[in-house]
């Protein structure tokens, strides 16, 4: 088998990871592959300029003015770390040549690739979610053909033209079924390795929603919150979707956060940050209700999730989510309250109303409970200036 | 006191057969009206016909002479009891012309409800009926039992009861004269068919022979002498004077449908509703109620010929000459030429012009003159004899050629002319071969000519000439939506452990 190089691997891996399109995996990658690949990847510049430009377009959607991006080594490995990750889902890789060793020290080298610095770093941050966007949109499509006398399924792999032959009298049928995610990186001996890499691309983390992916580490995030441009586009894609439950999910999965955040002992500058970006994000669901006739009339939207009472289907981290601007009110007010909100009389008393029929829905003794975890962390510095976000609705 | 008042929601009743109603009324199968003589039965059926439909009581109608133990006769009239609201209109009515009325299933029959009782009453107690007795009703403070001495059909009564004469009935307005009945003697005939062929009168005729001759001739109507045929017709729209001359005339009469089957004479009218009994008159057969106690039944459908065809005819076989031998011939022509001449009247208004070809140049440059609108109204046609120009409106932008008027829908004569003979439009235009679609243009020189409408085009798009036009390249600068990536997993193949790390061990406590 031919040595890879890295023209062939930005061109059939790397840039539809970006674009979208057909994700070649082929045999796994050693380091030693990883190392050729970054000495060569000066003379592939044809197909590094598709992969930047196409990084561009993702990034035109978030930011107004793109940085300029050049793929660079530690980019490079993260991209061989993922691709040596689904090699292990790989039909090839499950059979009886490889084994689990052989199955482990692919998982350790991808898990090694993976293990890039993290970055704080607002071009990095943005180059590697650019590089990684669509990791939780990955698919694969298993054809199952099946015809008179039996069946056979080829996960990610083209049938062979033998099988689908004379489909009328063999009685061929095809079907096509898209595994996701969850059937490709959420293993068990892949998930470290995914884990890992999505610590390193913090954004994709907060823009991406997968019930399947790992816990988010706020301390690893919070400084995106800083960002106000970054913030926003987080903040509007989190409560994108328009179907209640949708809405909520992705907000649901950082308030989750958020609370294991509370139990660990993090600065008290990222905890009023976090804070205060989910009560925006609440604010902004009261927002999209201003429409209704009565400021005072109830929200379909808390109707829809919170109605059904506790233990309802309420996915883990909503009832904190909508609990804690009632909670911020009594132990830091300025992070309850987004800026600008008691500028328009009409926004304030929506807003009111919405914490009012939070609290009558989630219960007074959870926002006890929310309050007391947060006076832990806010207790003292909760009148000082607060290094929250400054983000206005718009 | 044989009765005892029935409570709202009573179910159970010592009266055999009877239950309460929806409304809660007690009813049994039937009710039954009793009246002293045969004349309350027929008031009654007289009421009954024409309030309500007499039809849907046919099915159990009974009619029954009935005496009491001490031989006094009384009439039973025996109606099914269908609802309460039948039996509460029976029982009006039976009230009104001196009857009482009384329900129940099959001997005993209890008093129908009334004012002082409104769900009904029930009887006090039941006892045998003595023998021979056909069935027994329970009034307020009597039980009298009946038996049956004697049955009458409805269809017989019917047919029995004498028609009334209608004060002033026999003037019949418009609608009603639409369509009558004519029953003429046959001698009467041929004249009464003349008559009203002459008077426009349309109709059918057919003769009526009766089946039973003996049984004619017995009974004869009034004018028919000794022949018991007679010619019956339907005609239409009769006109007042002919019914008023038809009803004076012995041998005539005149009747008026009131059902499909059925006709009453004019001016008389049947007892009983006759349109609310339509099931006891059936339909395969007609039937003609005349005045004194006469019913024809005349087999059905009725089969009537044209009275149009049924008027004399003259033959003359004798002398009968030879037809005319003649041919068509077209008529001398005057041959008069239709010319232009100046008009004597005022200015038309200019609808067209004709310019010459030798100012086609002077036409084009004035195109790039003409406002929108003109441009748009203008239509236009180049021909032999010079440029048609058309306009829908006035045509006065245009000063090249000569300007036509429109002496008639697409006739175009010079301005200020007008052709003579001064025949009115359609000769002009038959004489012209002229017709819908077509212009005839009259030029003061030469003979006129004609073009089909559908040459003349819009002067707007005869003007632009074809134009090059260069094709350009329209490039989407929008983002394209990303697809969503697709594992495509190529053959792994064998492949070394080299470069691979040891995975660490993860020991407890580490």
């Amino acid at each position: 088998m031919p040595r890879p190089d890295v023209a062939t691997f930005l061109d059939r891996f790397v840039r539809p990871l970006v674009a979208g399109g057909e994700v070649h995996v082929s045999r796994p990658l050693t380091s030693v592959d990883l190392a050729r690949f970054e000495a060569d990847l000066g003379s592939a510049t044809v197909a590094l300029v598709a992969v930047d430009e196409a990084r561009t377009e993702v990034l035109a959607e978030l930011v107004a003015r793109p940085p300029a991006l050049v793929l660079d080594a530690d980019e490079l490995a993260l991209a061989v770390g993922l691709h040596d990750a689904l090699v292990l889902a790989h039909p090839d890789a499950d059979g009886t040549l490889v084994t689990d060793g052989m199955r482990r020290k692919i998982a350790a080298a991808a898990l090694r690739m993976v293990s890039q610095p993290l970055s704080r770093d607002r071009t990095r941050v943005l180059a590697r979610h650019a590089l990684l966007h669509n990791l939780f949109d990955l698919g694969r499509a298993d054809v199952t053909v099946s015809w008179w006398t039996g069946r056979a399924r080829f996960l990610g792999q083209k049938p062979p033209l033998r099988l689908r032959a004379w489909k009328g009298v063999r009685r061929v049928r095809e079907e096509v079924a898209r595994a996701g995610f969850d059937e490709l990186l959420a293993t068990p001996d892949v998930a470290p390795v995914i884990a890992s890499l999505l610590r390193r691309t913090p954004l994709t983390q907060l823009l991406g929603v997968s019930a399947l992916a790992p816990p988010l580490h706020w301390e690893d995030a919070v400084f995106l919150l800083r960002d106000a441009e970054l913030a926003r586009a987080v903040a509007y894609a989190a409560i994108r979707p328009d179907e209640p439950r949708a809405q909520i999910a992705a907000p649901a999965r950082m308030a989750a956060a958020f609370e294991q955040m509370l139990e660990r002992s993090p600065p008290v500058a990222d905890v009023r940050a976090v804070a205060a970006f989910l009560s925006h994000i609440a604010a902004l669901l009261a927002m999209a209700e201003a429409h209704l006739t009565s400021p005072a009339a109830r929200s379909p939207l808390l109707s829809a999730v919170l109605g059904g009472g506790p233990g309802a289907g309420r996915p883990r981290g909503l009832a904190a989510f909508f609990a804690l601007p009632v909670a911020l009110d009594r132990v830091a007010p300025r992070l309850g309250a987004p800026p600008g909100l008691a500028a328009e009389a009409a926004w304030q008393r929506r807003w009111l109303a919405f914490k009012s029929q939070a609290t009558e829905l989630v219960g007074q003794p959870l926002i006890d409970s929310l309050v007391a975890r947060l006076g832990r962390h806010l207790g003292e510095v909760a009148a000082v200036a607060p290094a929250a976000p400054a983000l206005t609705p718009s | 006191m044989a009765l005892e008042h029935v409570a709202h929601g009573q179910s159970r009743f010592m009266t055999p057969g009877v239950a309460p109603d929806p409304r809660g009324v007690v009813l049994g199968r039937f009710l039954v009206v009793v009246f002293p003589t045969l004349e309350g039965v027929v008031s009654w059926l007289r009421l009954y016909s024409h309030e309500a439909s007499l039809d849907e009581l046919v099915a159990g109608l009974e009619i029954v002479r009935v005496r009491t133990p001490l031989m006094s006769r009384e009439m039973l009239l025996r109606i099914p009891a269908v609802s309460s609201y039948a039996g509460d209109r029976a029982a009006r009515l039976a009230r009104l012309v001196g009857g009482s009325i009384y329900t129940g299933t099959a001997k005993h029959f209890v008093k129908y409800r009334d004012d002082r009782s409104p769900y009904g009453y029930d009887a006090v107690e039941i006892g045998a009926l003595p023998p021979g007795a056909e069935l027994m009703v329970h009034g307020d403070d009597f039980t009298q039992t009946y038996s049956r001495e004697g049955e009458l059909s409805l269809a017989r009564l019917l047919f029995r009861l004498s028609l009334r004469r209608m004060p002033g009935a026999t003037r019949l307005s418009a609608e009603d004269r639409a369509d009558l009945v004519l029953a003429v003697a046959r001698g009467l005939g041929d004249g009464v068919i003349r008559y009203l062929w002459r008077n426009k009168c349309d109709g059918e005729v057919g003769l009526v022979a009766p089946k039973n001759r003996s049984a004619a001739t017995t009974d004869l109507g009034p004018g028919l002498g000794a022949d018991p045929s007679y010619l019956l017709m339907r005609v239409r729209n009769l006109p007042a004077r002919i019914l008023e001359l038809f009803l004076g005339t012995p041998g005539i009469d005149v009747f008026r449908p009131v059902s499909d089957n059925v006709a009453v004479a004019v001016g008389w009218a049947h007892p009983v509703e006759l349109a609310s009994v339509a099931s006891l008159l059936p339909t395969d057969a007609y039937h003609v109620f005349w005045p004194g106690d006469r019913v024809d039944v005349l087999a059905g459908p009725l089969e009537l010929s044209r009275l149009a065809d049924l008027t004399r005819i003259d033959l003359e076989l004798e002398g009968v000459r030879e037809p005319l031998q003649g041919e068509v011939v077209a008529p001398d022509a005057v041959g008069v030429a239709l010319r232009l001449a100046p008009a004597s009247g005022l200015a038309r208004r200019v609808s067209a012009t004709l310019v010459p070809l030798a100012q086609t140049a002077h036409f084009k440059r004035l195109v790039y003159l003409l406002p929108p609108p003109a441009l748009r109204g203008l239509r236009v046609a180049v021909t032999d004899r010079g440029i048609v120009v058309v306009a829908s409106q006035d045509l006065d932008v245009i000063p090249l050629g000569t300007l036509l008027t429109e002496l008639a829908p697409g006739i175009l004569v010079p301005i200020g002319m007008e052709v003579v003979p001064r025949v009115s439009p359609e000769v002009l235009a038959t004489a012209l071969g002229h017709g819908a679609g077509v212009l005839t243009v009259f030029t003061p020189s030469g003979p006129p000519f004609q073009l089909p409408e559908s040459k003349l085009a819009v002067l707007e798009r005869r003007t632009v000439a074809q134009l090059d036009t260069d094709t350009i390249e329209v490039r989407d600068v929008a983002l394209s939506p990303p697809g969503d990536p697709t594992v495509v997993n190529d053959p792994l193949g064998s492949f070394a452990l080299w470069g691979f790390p040891e995975p660490e061990p993860k020991l407890l406590g580490e």
